[in-house]
């Protein structure tokens, strides 16, 4: 951290460092000495970045048991999501206009179903369980006749519970309609095998696996009636599904992000648990605390809770240094609750009192036990001068 | 341009609130209004205030706010609390307008404060 070398970030659920591996490798596509040239050149320059993506690709469709020409790059997950959903309901238009998602889901989702509502599409919207997770008789309840397409996130990006893609994804396939999954928190993360996962569109991003921001791509399933309609036009690259340049260096972080994750996914998945176990046993004594979102079906890496009788913004500065991410909904001039808690069932108070730590590979038990200290303190501190209302 | 939604001031008032806590006092009043709680209470002699304590539910800034509040004005005219205006403190602590409404709390509390020491006082002539 550069302002202030006693930052603790942990918030590794909204951005993770590069690797060093990956800035290397993404160093040798950018500068005179190395392969910059454009991949949609025909010369042996351009030949050679082609062949750089192509690598890329064989890393990411490796890490999710996939083919290479499956995926389509995108500059993140909102493209992605963007691209699956948008372009899916107006592929299927003809065939019916219903479509279901859940409450829970990132804006990056629930925008475009909500555009796609103003464009005469029907949305339902899901409620979770107080869990976090979906309940499939829910989902079954709500499927009809015209519906074209499902999207469930696989990790909640608030509360890392953890949706059982296979079962939702095997009830979408019974009816052939489309299942989307934002997997922008699970993949590199959790094992995902796209041979055996009835999932039609994913969408993926490289700065949440210790990858670069700015790259991401959407899983397209080689099946019939699966396709998406561009949102972009210009240049015929990638089947003129999203054409525009290829960032070869972008696209080579991303592999080689996918390629460090594959190889460490189950040292990495320890590590996070022992971590999270760790931090919820130092404060989960403290009265009026709480989970957001089921513990034992979330991924270890997140770990949001709230606490009784604590204003949120307060809490967040009494936090400092922690690099701590809230329940509040990106606002900091509404305050709005976070809606993802509140369909969870929280009351505007506990919402606004969410903290969601994240933590990395970088993370230490150390550090988790500073976190705790200071979480503790804040807590109290901010209960001893609280008014009778709130003490 | 800074990005810290805080001034230093409204960070440095924050971390120590020293006058945060209660008096034993009758003189006590409290508002509750814009997601804020304020609680505060007040010791009286001589037509001058000699000590006030505050509790606060609520964002940094009220509780900066209502911390900077009660070390300015202890030690001043009692009278001077029916004309307290919050837009003073408002602008010394430099919070954002988006949060006049929580301030306006304190000033109510404030008035309200203002009120009781002014009826306590007639009351007792």
């Amino acid at each position: 951290m550069a302002e202030d070398d006693q930052l603790l970030y942990l918030d590794y659920a909204a951005s993770t460092p590069v690797d060093p591996w990956v800035a290397e490798a993404m160093s040798a596509l950018m500068t005179a000495d190395g392969n910059y040239a454009n991949p949609s050149s025909t010369h042996a320059a351009g030949r050679r970045s082609v062949e750089y993506i192509g690598h890329a690709a064989g890393q990411i469709a490796g890490l999710l048991n996939t083919d290479v020409d499956r995926l389509i790059w995108t500059s993140g997950a909102t493209e992605s999501n963007n691209l699956a959903i948008l372009g899916a309901a107006r592929y299927r238009r003809e065939r019916g206009r219903h479509l279901i998602t859940m409450r829970t889901e990132h804006k990056a989702v629930t925008d475009p179903f909500s555009e796609l509502q103003k464009q005469g599409f029907e949305v339902t919207w899901l409620d979770p369980e107080e869990s976090g997770l979906l309940d499939i008789a829910k989902l079954e309840t709500a499927m009809r006749e015209d519906t074209q397409l499902v999207s469930v996130m696989h990790v909640n990006n608030e509360t890392g519970v953890t949706q059982d893609i296979e079962h939702l994804g095997a009830t979408c396939r019974e009816r052939d309609i489309l299942f989307h999954v934002d997997a922008a928190q699970s993949v590199g993360k959790l094992p995902i095998d796209l041979a055996a996962v009835p999932v039609d569109l994913m969408s993926m991003t490289a700065h949440k696996v210790y990858g670069p921001k700015g790259i991401g791509a959407l899983y397209i399933a080689d099946r019939p009636g699966v396709h998406v309609e561009p949102l972009l036009y210009g240049g015929g690259q990638q089947r003129r599904l999203r054409p525009g340049t290829l960032p070869a260096q972008q696209i080579v972080g991303f592999g080689t992000a996918a390629a460090i994750a594959q190889s460490r996914m189950t040292d990495d998945i320890k590590h996070l648990s022992k971590l999270r176990d760790r931090f919820w046993s130092g404060v989960a004594d403290i009265p009026g605390v709480m989970t957001n979102g089921a513990i034992e079906c979330a991924f270890p890496g997140i770990l949001n809770i709230s606490v009784a009788g604590i204003e949120g913004e307060s809490l967040l500065l009494a936090l400092e240094p922690l690099c701590v991410a809230t329940g509040s909904a990106c606002n900091s001039k509404s305050q709005e609750p976070s809606y993802v808690l509140r369909a969870l069932g929280r009351s505007d108070d506990l919402a606004q009192s969410a903290i969601r730590f994240s933590f990395g590979r970088p993370t230490t038990a150390a550090d988790v036990d500073f976190a705790i200290a200071r979480y503790r303190k804040a807590v109290e501190q901010l209960r001893s001068i609280a008014p009778g209302r709130a003490a | 341009m800074s990005t810290d939604p805080y001034s230093a001031r409204v960070r440095e008032l924050f971390c120590a609130p020293a006058h945060a806590g209660e008096l034993d006092s009758p003189l006590r009043v409290a508002a509750d209004d814009q997601g804020v709680r304020i609680e505060l209470s007040a010791e009286v002699a001589a037509g001058e205030v000699r000590a006030l304590r505050f509790l606060a539910w609520g964002c940094p800034h009220v509780i900066a706010s209502a911390e900077a509040f009660c070390a300015d004005f202890e030690g001043r005219p009692v009278a001077e609390l029916l004309e307290f205006s919050a837009s003073d403190l408002m602008q010394s602590l430099a919070v954002p307008v988006e949060k006049t409404g929580r301030i306006l709390v304190i000033e109510d509390a404030v008035r309200s404060l203002g009120n009781t020491v002014r009826d306590a006082s007639t009351s007792s002539d």
